[in-house]
């Protein structure tokens, strides 16, 4: 899906005591979870939308790792604890947003950009970037896009494997 | 409770930038393969043919000016 250029732009963090709730408006999918397991604290209607004093932090940690996508994240606020978080804790910061993580160490894990050009295929670009094209811009984390290198994809800029069909010899 | 800006744009390390009937640009923190060539870089900037004409593939060089 496309959206325009300024969609992009910002996120937002909401703290309380113990955690910090990121909010990541460009990533949501309307899946809904948040505000039908929780309105006291996720309220679309209101301004903040996102208000933590409206539950316990187990409750809020709950809900957020309900969210499928990286539109919700959340971190402890003392970064010794974010170290040993457990996979099963799905939308802490270190599994959707590493680019997040304070030690320098989870973010080299995930730095720099591969850029793998295919035998005789597309060009492959894996990690966290940013893309632009006809006027739009997308961040990914984490990301993975694969793109036309042999002229003939019917959906430029990426590949969608036009390269065997007619045969494309990178040479 | 605090509410914080926090700025997208910095969460990224590489820009890849599609130039419009042109190459792909990409900039930024790279590793890049080659995996025809066995070719290994870390350049901080590269420009890709996408039109699969250039005769320095996987470089572009400017043959797509050449289409027509």
């Amino acid at each position: 899906m496309e959206r325009p250029r300024n969609h992009f732009t910002r996120g937002r963090s909401y703290k309380n005591d113990e955690i910090t709730v990121y909010w990541k408006p460009d990533a949501c999918i309307h899946a809904s979870y948040c505000y039908r397991e929780l309105i006291e604290v996720f309220d679309p209607g209101r301004r903040p939308w996102i208000d933590l004093s409206g539950s316990n932090t187990e409750r809020i940690i709950e809900v957020v790792n309900m969210c499928p996508t990286e539109a919700l994240s959340w971190k402890w606020n003392e970064d010794a604890r974010n170290i040993d978080v457990e996979r099963d804790q799905t939308n802490h910061i270190k599994f959707k947003r590493p680019e997040l993580m304070s030690t320098e160490k989870a973010k080299d894990e995930i730095r720099p950009v591969s850029v793998k050009i295919m035998v005789d295929g597309p060009v492959v670009v894996k990690g966290n970037f940013t893309i632009r094209y006809n006027g739009k811009e997308k961040n990914f984390t984490n990301g993975i896009i694969s793109l036309c290198r042999c002229g003939g994809s019917n959906q430029m800029p990426f590949c969608d494997g036009t390269h065997r069909k007619i045969g494309f010899e990178d040479k | 409770m605090e509410r914080n800006e926090l700025d997208e744009n910095t969460g990224t390390s590489a820009i890849v930038e599609i130039i419009d009937n042109g190459p792909i640009k990409i900039s930024g923190e790279i590793m890049f393969w080659d995996l025809k060539r066995d070719i290994t870089d870390s350049p901080s900037e590269i420009y890709l043919c996408r039109c699969g004409k250039s005769s320095n593939k996987p470089y572009c060089d400017s043959s797509h000016k050449m289409r027509l």
